[in-house]
Order: C-alpha cells, then structure tokens, then sequence
C-alpha cells in the first residue's frame, strides 16, 4: 500500500461512516425529504474524500453538481410528488422487495470481495506524475486535447436536456391564451370587480389577523374584508384579554 | 506551464458526423425561431438533406482508415460501413416519423406537457405533432453514429448517452395512449440510467486496471494481464452489462417488449433497426479490439447469454397476443443471432454481423411501417385478434407483410436468409456448433408467431369490426418500398453488399 | 498529497459546527421562557395557520423546468472551470474550442427563450 498520510486516515474514518449512513439512511428513510437530505450527506462526504485523494477538480464537480445541482432537482421532483407521500407498502410483485435485498447484498459482496481482492496488493502509481502540473491543469490537458471531441460532443447532450425538460414540463400558451397587461388592467377595473385592496381590519379591529373580519364605524362585519379561502375566526373572552407576557 | 497543442482532426473523415450533429443543431434553432406553422416544413427536409449529406460524405470517404481527434475516434471499415447502415435506416426512420397523412397530425403528440386525458388534451388531439423530434432524431442518430466509431472509452459513454437520451424523449410522445407511451418512456430511462451506471463502473474498473481508456492500450494490457486479474474481469462484466442492455439480451431484455409498445410506433422501428445497429457496432469494437487478446475466460458466460436471449426471445414471441410485443420479442430472439456473429470472433463474423444489423434493420422498420397503417377508431390497432382477416380487406399490405414475416422467419430469397447464414456460418468457422444449433432451434420456433400472423391474416373471416388499413402517406410508402426491396433485394443478390461488408471488416488499433 | 492547505477549511468547519452548537444549546437555558397559544403558533403572516392538504402539497411543475435549466447551465460551468484554469496554456484552438461549446449550448439557450421557458407565468 502507499503512504497514507495521518491527516487522510482521519478524514476517512470521520467521513465514511458518514457516507455509508448516509447511502442507508437514504433507502431506509420513509420520507422522501429525509431520503434527499441524507443522500447530500453523502454527496458531500464524497466530495471530500476525492479533494483528500488528490481529485481536487472531481470534488468540486462533486460539490457543485451533484450536491448543488443535482439535489436541488431532486429535491423539486420530491416537491411534485408530495413531500409527506411516503413508499406504498403494497408490492407489486410478490417477494419482489425481499428478493432485491438478497441480490442487491449479494451484487455487494461481490464487488466488494472482488475489488477487495483486486486492489488489496496493488500498489498506486502515477499520481504524482498525473498531478506534477496540478490536477485541474492536468484535466484541462486531457479534456481539451485527447478528448476534445467528447467534450464538443457534450453540448449535444446538454441541448437534448433543455429540449426534454421543455418538451416534458413547459406548457406553451400560445399567443391570445396568455393575459396582457392591458388585458388585466381592463379587467381590473371592468364593472363588477373591485379594483382596491380589501378593506382592512380597521381601527375597532380586536385583532389584526386576516381571519377577524373588519368593522365599520357602527361594528357591523364589513362584507368585503371577508374572503372564501380563511375561514371567520371569533376570538374568545380569554383571546381577547390582555396576556400578561410583557415583564411587568 | 508548457503549451498544449490541438491533437490533428481529419475533418473529411468526421463530415458525417459532423453534418448530422449539425443538422439537430440547425433544427432546434428552426425551432426557437421559424414559425410554428413553417416548423413541419422546414424540419423535415432540414433533416433528410443532413442525412443525405452525411450518406454522400461516408461514401466519399469510404476508404478512409484512420483513427483522428487524439485516438477517440476510429473511422475504419466497421465505423463507415456501420455508419452508412445508421444512415439509411436512420432515413427511413425519419420517412415514418415525418408521416402526417396517417394520422392527422402525425404519431407525435402537440404538446407532452399537457396533462393527459384533460380537457386541453383533448383539445390539442387534432393540432399537428410537436417539431421537436426531428432534431432529438438527429441527435439521436449523430450519438449511434459516434457509438460506432468511439475508439475509447470516454467517448464511446459520451455517446452511449448522447443517443439515449432523445430516446427516452422520443418514446414519451406517442399522440394516443399517452400514458402507456410516458410509462414506457419512465421505465425506459430508469433502466437506461442504471445501465450506464454500469457501463461506467466498468469504464472505472478498466482504467483502473490498465491506466488508459483506448481500446488498443486496453488490449495491450489486457493481453499481458494473467486470467486472474479481477480488476479487467469485474470491469469486461460490467461494461457488457451497459453494451447487451441497450442490444436488449437476455437477461437485460426486460424493457424491450414494454417500451417496443409504449413508444409511437415510428420510434420503436428506429429502436428495433437503429439503436440495435449501434449496440451491437459498440459491442463488436469492444470486444473484437478491446479484449481479443486475452484468455477467453468470458466466453462461455457470453455464449450463455447468446443462448438464453436466442431461447427467451423465440420462445416468449410465441405467447404473444399483441403485434407490437410480439415484434419485440423477435427483435431480442434477433439479437442473440447477431450475437452469434460477434462471438465467432472473426472478420467473417464482423462482416456477418453487419450484415445481419443492416438486412434485419430494412425488415424491421417495413414492419413497424405496415403496424402504422392497420388502424381503426382509437389508433393503431395493435392486439393480434384485430388482425384476423385483414388478408381479404386489404391483400396488398398483408401480402406485403408476409413477406416481412417470412424474411423474419428466415425463409430463402429474403433477406433474413442471407443474414442468418452469414452469421451461423462465421460461427461455424469458428467452431461455436452449440450456437449454430440453439440458432437454429431457436429460429424453428420463431417461425410458428410470424406464420401465425400469416394464418390468421388470411385463413381468419374478417369481423364487422376489422381494422381498416389506411392509406400510407408518401413518406410511409416510400419507407415501405425501401424496406421491401431492401428485404427481397438483400435475399435475391446479397452479395454486393455482403462483399462492401467483408472488406470493410477490418478493425483499425 | 499534503493535506495542509485544507486544514484552516477544516477547522473553520469545527469552529462553525461549535458555533451552532453553542448558540442552539445556550438560548434555551438562558432565555425566559413564558409561553402562550399565539405564541406557539406557526407564524404564517397574520393568517390562521392553515393545514397542509394531506398530499403534503405540489408544487407546479414550472420549478422543475428552472431546476433543469440551472442543471445545464452548471455543467457547462463546470467545463470553462478547467479551461479558464488553463488558458493560457491552451492558447487559440482551446478558446476556439470553449467559444464553439458555449455557442452550441446558446442555441439550447435560444430555444427555451424563445419558447417562453423564462418566463415565470
């Protein structure tokens, strides 16, 4: 094995107990909001051990696109579902979730084992030669020479996401369907529609939530402080009394 | 800092590519700024003029074998001849994509964005398909083309992506049955991301185990590595995993028959004929110049999956009740026998299996061109009872479409003759005799679903109720007489075709 | 690698995560505590605070559309990082080279304006 320095050892073993519980807390997590925040734990987790493993330029991919990014749409696809919708218990197919369990431990073990036997007694090699200029000068010389047409070729790609995203989730309203300004203007103050802000709780008001309706000079509701959405709200005699929380 | 020098490209030889990348560029800005009523009729000749181009500019530099842009690209016999494939079938598809007399409209919804089954859906029903897949088409097609001359491993995922990802749009757009067409897009996109998930694990794995992504630098170390290393076997798996996911094999075919029948039917011929053309062009360089060298310890596992994707395939075709699954599962059976070529390991197995890809593409997109046309009430009448009788209500398309079923069924003076032989003969030069005969076996049962479909045209009483076949479009007509002359054209004298795909055999690296 | 310029981040790391600590932990136990019903309830600007519906609430889909596009935008960022880090030894063909990637995302950028993707209603 290489060198591994103090500094590294400590990082790992802070943060990869960190990251594996993140993975799990992930798929365990019912809610689908503590699932997205224990997945950036993870990605974050992951960034800093690529900067500590000398991946400097991966781990601010990482940072900035995944946990950034990436995260961000996640968290807004969580947003369209429903924050509270949790997994239905219900399966599908039968044994279904068991049977993903033993093959998804099982697939593990293998890679582990594997990777475990393959790595276990190899040396690292080159890295100091790869990095010699720094590692984002080192990547820019790779990406804009040998894989320069990748790279072109990824603007390909990013047109393709832009075209999905508005073919899949931007409705087109078409000219005439969409209000102008002048349009709303003249219908705000077209007859029948009370172009002024509702009245407001008034001077008499007992209260300034919007739920009080607001009264007139002679105490009777006015009619127009009402709305459909918050339901009238009377306070209590014990509401209403003076509440005694200021320091006397 | 030392200066950095761009690595020589030879432009004549990525014209093609270059031209039908620049084609979906050129329609998505047709799209932000032509018109909405012009958009139809700029994109389509837009895009068969690009593809034409990029036909004329491969067959200019057909003899070209070099490997430009810094060793990742290959433009060499396969890469060309693989291409010009791409492009042919990519013109038919385009040819029934395009097709709006049909269905008013075309097979492509107005807007995706509209909830289906809501009032505005229902409003938007009869309003022409979206534009926007002509250019997703051209993107699609220019990321197949790159797949098949990707001479690393970077671009070669580069591209894996660039092609899917229209794909999974495309499938999302069906006009009728919007929601089985977005279902499928769904499952389509979730096992595609996995997929590449593994693909780049394997790309990982690979550079981890010999420090270069080239294919010639992975056969170079591949060959001195002992059979023990762990690294290159972990990796070869999982970057098979990616590759025989999108050729759809056994076990990773799953997505195949739900996707073949959610997706508007033009898209699933350009699936069937285009996406398996450049699978199958990414699995041949990987493993005809990635990883010959080495001790062949993954053969029999391929040879296993060979089998089970050439079983699996017949067997569940038999049991199918709708045309379209049906054609999907064929479409897998399919590709275990093109995979007979590629396990034959030799230019007479590259030459077989580009063949096979090319004769089976013609086929395939004719067919799904004739499912366009049995149409009644709700679309596309798809189920198989529908199609009982449809012989003495139209005997021109099911005349027509016997044809394609015994070309499918291998039946001599069709192309599905030729294919077949070329591929089973390479590996019988190569000593696979399990293959040849599981093939063989494999392709007796497959013939009992197309006969059926045969019979049940012809020997059936058409019902009251009887699908009508429409009346193809110019556009579909064209696309049927190509794929029909290319079907019986391929059967009757295949050999200039065959002979362009033997010299053009020959990997460079 | 040396790991010793991150060490003044690692630290200003354990001095933020002390920080927050000590102020959560501290308010409790210094400040008065005398509680009524208003002032347990949510604030919510004056209104009664009103119950989430039972899905947990959607948001429109118009926010997915913004994410996306912030996505895009990001990752050609994360491309000029490398570049502009190197420019001067990419020289010409490396400026060529960024100002035809940018130019071809512009037209995906093109696309969503002139389609009305930025505009908010």
């Amino acid at each position: 094995m290489a060198d591994v320095t103090t500094g590294e050892q400590i990082v790992f073993w802070i943060l990869a107990p960190v990251a594996l519980g993140g993975a799990i807390g992930m798929v365990a997590a019912r809610n689908a909001v503590h699932s997205a925040l224990f997945l950036v734990c993870t990605m974050l987790s992951l960034g800093v051990f690529y900067v500590v493993q000398a991946g400097a330029f991966i781990g601010v991919v990482q940072v900035i696109v995944y946990t950034g990014a990436i995260m961000m749409l996640f968290l807004f696809v969580l947003m369209l579902v429903g924050r509270d919708a949790s997994d239905s218990l219900i399966e599908v197919l039968r044994g279904q979730r068991m049977a993903a369990i033993v093959l998804g431990i099982g697939f593990a073990g293998l890679t582990a084992t594997g990777l475990a036997r393959g790595l276990g007694e190899v040396e690292t090699e080159g890295l100091e030669a790869v990095n010699a200029v720094g590692n984002v000068p080192a990547i820019a010389a790779e990406l804009f020479t040998h894989y320069v047409f990748a790279f072109e070729i990824t603007s390909a790609l990013l047109i393709t996401a832009a075209l999905g995203a508005m073919v899949l989730a931007h409705i087109e309203r078409r000219k005439g369907e969409r209000l102008t300004q002048r349009e709303r203007s003249r219908a705000r103050f077209a007859p029948g529609n009370y172009p002024a802000p509702k009245a407001g709780p008034g001077v008499f008001a007992t209260s300034d939530s919007v739920a009080t309706p607001a009264l007139l000079p002679d105490r009777t509701i006015a009619e127009r402080s009402l709305t459909d959405v918050v339901r009238i709200r009377e306070l209590t005699a014990a509401e209403a009394r003076p509440k005694g929380t200021d320091r006397r | 800092m030392e200066e950095l020098h761009l690595p020589p490209i030879d432009y004549a030889a990525i014209a093609p590519l270059l031209l039908v990348f620049g084609a979906g560029c050129v329609g998505v800005l047709v799209e932000a700024f032509v018109p909405r009523a012009w958009r139809y009729r700029v994109q389509v000749p837009l895009l068969l003029a690009g593809l034409v181009a990029a036909l004329i500019a491969l067959i200019s530099v057909a003899d070209k074998r070099v490997s430009t842009a810094g060793g990742a690209l290959a433009i060499d016999g396969p890469a060309l001849f693989l291409q010009g494939g791409l492009v042919a079938l990519g013109i038919v598809s385009v040819l029934l994509i395009a097709e709006r007399r049909v269905e008013r409209g075309g097979a492509f919804v107005a807007q995706a964005s509209v909830v289906a089954g809501t009032d505005s859906d229902r409003r938007q029903s009869s309003q022409p398909g979206a534009t926007e897949v002509y250019p997703l088409t051209a993107f699609a097609l220019g990321g197949m083309m790159l797949f098949c001359a990707a001479n690393d491993l970077v671009t070669m995922f580069v591209a894996l992506e660039v092609f899917s990802l229209p794909l999974y749009l495309l499938c999302a757009l069906a006009r009728r049955r919007r929601l089985l067409s977005q279902e499928a897009s769904v499952k389509y996109f979730l096992l595609g991301a996995f997929s590449s998930a593994f693909f780049l694990y394997g790309v990982a794995l690979l550079y981890g185990f010999a420090g270069t992504m080239s294919f010639t630098g992975l056969r170079e170390a591949a060959a001195e590595a002992g059979s023990e290393d762990t690294l290159l076997f972990l990796g070869i798996a999982m970057l098979s995993v990616g590759l025989l996911f999108k050729a759809a094999m056994v076990p990773f075919h799953v997505w195949t028959p739900d996707v073949y029948q959610g997706a508007p039917t033009p898209v699933t011929g350009m699936m069937a004929a285009c996406t398996k053309l450049a699978a199958f062009g990414g699995i041949l360089r990987v493993f005809t110049v990635g990883f010959a060298d080495i001790n062949l310890d993954w053969e029999p596992i391929l040879i296993a999956v060979a089998i089970a994707t050439m079983l699996v395939g017949a067997v569940m075709a038999v049991t199918q009740t709708d045309i379209k699954r049906l054609l999907a599962y064929s479409s897998i059976a399919n590709a275990g026998y093109v995979f007979t070529g590629v396990l034959a390991l030799s230019e007479e197995g590259v030459a077989g299996t580009m063949f096979y890809l090319v004769a089976y593409g013609f086929t395939v997109l004719a067919a799904f061109a004739v499912v366009t046309l049995v149409r009644d009430a709700d679309g596309e009448a798809t189920h198989l009872s529908r199609w009982a009788g449809l012989g003495r209500r139209s005997p021109l398309f099911a005349g027509l479409f016997t044809v394609l079923m015994l070309a499918f069924a291998g039946i001599p003076l069709t192309s599905g003759f030729t294919s077949k032989f070329a591929v089973f003969s390479a590996a019988l030069g190569a000593d696979q005799v399990t293959l040849v005969i599981v093939g063989l076996i494999s392709s007796a049962v497959l013939a009992f679903p197309y006969l059926r479909v045969v019979v049940l045209m012809y020997l059936s009483e058409p019902a009251e109720d009887t699908p009508t076949v429409s009346l193809p479009g110019v556009f579909t007509s064209l696309a049927l007489v190509i794929g029909l002359v290319a079907t019986i054209g391929l059967g009757v004298v295949p050999g200039p075709v065959l002979e362009l795909a033997e010299q053009a055999s020959s990997f460079i690296g | 690698m040396s790991l010793s310029p991150y060490v003044p981040i690692a630290g200003m790391f354990i001095l933020a995560i002390v920080f927050a600590v000590f102020s959560v932990a501290v308010a409790p136990l210094l400040g008065p505590r005398r509680y009524n019903r208003a002032k347990l309830e949510a604030y919510e600007c004056g209104i009664e605070p009103s119950p989430q519906p039972v899905s947990g609430g959607r948001f429109p889909v118009k926010f997915y559309l913004t994410a996306m596009l912030f996505i895009i935008f990001d990752v050609e960022i994360i491309f000029l990082y490398p570049w502009a880090v190197s420019f001067d030894a990419l020289g010409t063909f490396g400026f060529v080279e960024m100002l035809l990637f940018i130019a071809t995302v512009f037209i995906a950028y093109a696309y969503v304006w002139r389609r009305g993707g930025l505009d908010w209603d």
